[in-house]
């Protein structure tokens, strides 16, 4: 009787570890970099001289450090406005596209399509000619007589024209939504219908509950990376998170202090800190999915 | 997960300080492996620019290696923002190039902590007998030489006639205009083209203006000891400067310039035809004239004609790394770049006027007509007494950010300009001591 239980099991075990094989396999380009930053994080370390123990200090200079401040601010700014934001959209788009569109596959891809050029160049560049001063959107207030500001130069409203980029970029939760609204059972709504259920009873009765798993699979995905935002932000900027200050991520800050400031030491103290502030985010996130989080079997 | 997904970024950029000059040779143009077996000595050069310093820069080379065959010179260039970045993490791996494009304000930030080599213990090896005192002077940390210029330059003020034509505004007389005048002027542009174009721009943050402007003020923003010498009334009144300027519409409104738009002539707003004068190095008034359709008056910075502000400077420096394998081929080469008249001929004006004087008054009548321009240019200024420029001090880089960052506050009203000038203050000294 155990034997025919483990079987299969060790089965698993074994096509799981296969799976995870890659990820060991970076891994070890990965362990000691992580580790020498650790030891990097507590020591004065310019990058040109050998790097001395400084204790505490890099965390303490952390506390009255104003431009961390204010890169921490836009990061989590930028990630409470445009995480669910992005995922709202990438839900909705989902929904339209698993009515059974014709031409699905391609609605797919043209969809995923942003999430794959985001950081290039050529996106700055279309950004530029959509939001800049003289860009197609202020051509269009223009119609009605109004001056648009600078949406991308102008630092009261870079960051929101950043955020939008990123909603923009909702395909690849839209994929993974899709491929979950595919697994809800059909007779489930045909029942509701029966009963006499409206869409919105239906999706707030039926698809919320049985999506929560795949909405908080990719809650946690788009937080973690969007804490970790850099590239967006290095090329719409080119690497200054300018205008100003106002587009400031805190990877865009450590990679400055990192390789443009001299200060290795300071910057990897700081990516210590983004670990923490990642994991505590992702701790509340879990503890929390308790309480909203429906598995079906 | 968590873990996982981090340390991957965790991975990507500490890695990245040994990793990012294995991406090196990808960018450039390289010439095989290390060490390969034919007997040569290999010596490694980069510097920052695009493909068209790229080819004057690789016939300068060919002709060396031709004079020297034992000598194969491996050459990597890109951009000057991810050059710099790249350049750090190259000495932090171990493996610094021998001969490299030094940014002016970041000497001393590889010179004070023992990476570069001292040229002037050299001497017999490197002839630096035919740059001007001055010149010299731009690589000089106290009796120690870190830097030779590979070029002179300095900053101009480039107005497109063809535009100052069409709205029938006369050009001031660049020799004698004031700031004031310069006002005048480029409102007038802008009222004439009914708003098309606005007269003037430049960046308030670039420190290469700001210090033009200190002297201009008396006072050295940075001192020959490596200290900040601005004060902050200096920094207030650039500021009241290039907001007057806005008011006055001489420059375009609060915005309108993208601040992170890229930085080459094609790019620029003068290019666009949306402004219709700019400050820019004089090495680039090629570039730029071409981009903007061969109409460019060059004029000396406002403010000349009570005390001198303006210096002679240059693009970049060369400098050699304290641990380089094979330093005599190295300054062998720095010599050749130096002191050789038909390698500076190859070069062209690409780096600016060549270091050497004698040099290049030889190669002077064989240039384009942009070229010879900016060389009559600069050397018309050479000829005068000009307050000297000195290496910024370590910490210097991170001032272009500190003054990006409060020039934008005070470009949109957030920030009042003498807090401003108090503000900078308090953060550069802050910048330079730690």
């Amino acid at each position: 009787m155990t034997t025919a239980i483990s079987r299969p099991r060790r089965r698993q075990d074994r096509a799981g570890y296969l799976f995870l094989l890659p990820w060991f396999g970076g891994m070890v380009f990965m362990i000691v970099p992580f580790f020498a930053s650790l030891y990097l994080a507590f020591t004065d370390y310019d990058l040109l001289t050998p790097p001395t123990w400084a204790g505490l200090a890099n965390f303490r200079r952390m506390l009255d450090d104003a431009t961390l401040h204010q890169s921490l601010k836009v990061t989590v700014i930028y990630t409470v406005v445009s995480v669910p934001l992005s995922l709202m959209v990438a839900l909705a788009v989902a929904m339209v596209l698993d009515r059974g569109v014709r031409g699905l596959a391609i609605y797919r891809s043209i969809y995923y399509l942003p999430s794959l050029l985001a950081g290039s160049v050529a996106i700055v560049m279309l950004w530029r000619y959509i939001f800049g001063y003289s860009g197609v959107v202020n051509d269009f207030l223009a119609w009605f007589g109004i001056q648009g500001p600078g949406w991308a130069s102008d630092p009261r409203y870079a960051l929101s024209t950043l955020i939008l980029l990123h909603v923009w970029t909702f395909g690849s939760p839209m994929v993974i939504f899709l491929a979950g609204l595919r697994q809800i059972p059909a007779m489930y709504y045909e029942a509701a219908s029966m009963d006499g259920a409206s869409g919105w009873k239906q999706f707030r009765s039926i698809t919320l509950p049985l999506l929560s798993p795949i909405i908080f699979f990719n809650l946690v995905q788009s937080l973690i990376a969007s804490f970790q935002t850099f590239t967006q932000g290095y090329v719409i900027s080119n690497g200054t998170g300018g205008p100003g200050q106002s587009t400031l991520f805190y990877n865009l800050y450590l990679y400055q202090k990192g390789f443009a400031e001299f200060d290795m030491g300071y910057a990897s103290a700081m990516a210590w800190l983004l670990l923490m502030i990642i994991a505590g985010f992702t701790v509340v996130n879990f503890l929390a999915a308790r309480y909203w989080v429906f598995y079906d079997n | 997960m968590d873990t996982q997904a981090f340390s991957r970024r965790r991975a990507l950029v500490l890695a990245g300080t040994a990793g990012l000059a294995a991406t090196l040779p990808g960018c450039g143009r390289g010439f095989g492996g290390k060490g390969a077996d034919d007997g040569k000595i290999e010596i490694n050069m980069v510097w920052w620019g695009d493909a068209q310093r790229a080819e004057f820069t690789q016939k300068t080379l060919d002709l060396f290696q031709t004079a020297n065959p034992g000598v194969r010179v491996k050459t990597e260039y890109q951009d000057s923002s991810p050059y710099k970045d790249k350049l750090a993490a190259r000495f932090a791996a171990g493996d610094p190039p021998d001969l490299m494009a030094m940014r002016f304000d970041s000497l001393r930030e590889y010179a004070d902590r023992g990476t570069l080599l001292d040229l002037a213990e050299h001497a017999q090896h490197l002839d630096l007998s035919g740059l001007t005192a001055p010149a010299r002077a731009l690589g000089e940390v106290g009796p120690q030489i870190f830097g030779v210029p590979s070029g002179l330059n300095t900053i101009s003020f480039v107005v497109d006639k063809a535009l100052t034509d069409k709205y029938g505004v006369t050009i001031p007389n660049g020799d004698t205009w004031s700031w004031d005048d310069l006002k005048t002027f480029a409102a007038e542009v802008t009222r004439a083209s009914g708003g098309k174009v606005y007269g003037a721009n430049f960046e308030p943050w670039t420190v290469a203006n700001l210090l033009v402007f200190a002297r201009q003020r008396g006072e050295d923003f940075f001192t020959a000891d490596g200290r900040l010498g601005a004060t902050a009334g200096t920094i207030t009144a650039w500021f009241d400067l290039t907001e007057g300027l806005r008011a006055a519409k001489a420059f375009p409104p609060a915005g309108f310039i993208d601040q992170n738009n890229g930085a080459s002539p094609a790019q620029s707003y003068l290019a666009k035809k949306s402004i219709a004068s700019q400050i820019i190095p004089s090495n680039n008034l090629l570039g730029y004239n071409q981009a903007c359709g061969g109409n460019l008056v060059m004029l000396r910075i406002p403010g000349e004609t009570t005390r001198r502000g303006q210096s002679i400077d240059t693009p970049a420096l060369w400098s050699v790394a304290a641990n380089s394998k094979h330093p005599m081929e190295t300054l062998k080469l720095l010599n050749f770049l130096i002191n050789d008249v038909e390698a500076a001929r190859t070069a062209g004006a690409t780096r600016g006027v060549p270091p050497n004087r004698a040099v290049a008054e030889q190669i002077a009548p064989g240039l384009d007509a942009d070229n010879k321009r900016a060389t009559e240019f600069l050397s018309a200024l050479q000829n005068e007494k000009l307050p000297p420029s000195y290496p910024y001090p370590v910490g210097a880089s991170k001032l272009t950010n500190i003054l990006k960052t409060i020039g934008t506050e005070v470009e949109f009203g957030r920030l009042k300009t003498a807090a401003a000038g108090e503000q900078f203050i308090t953060e550069a000294r802050k910048a330079i001591a730690g």
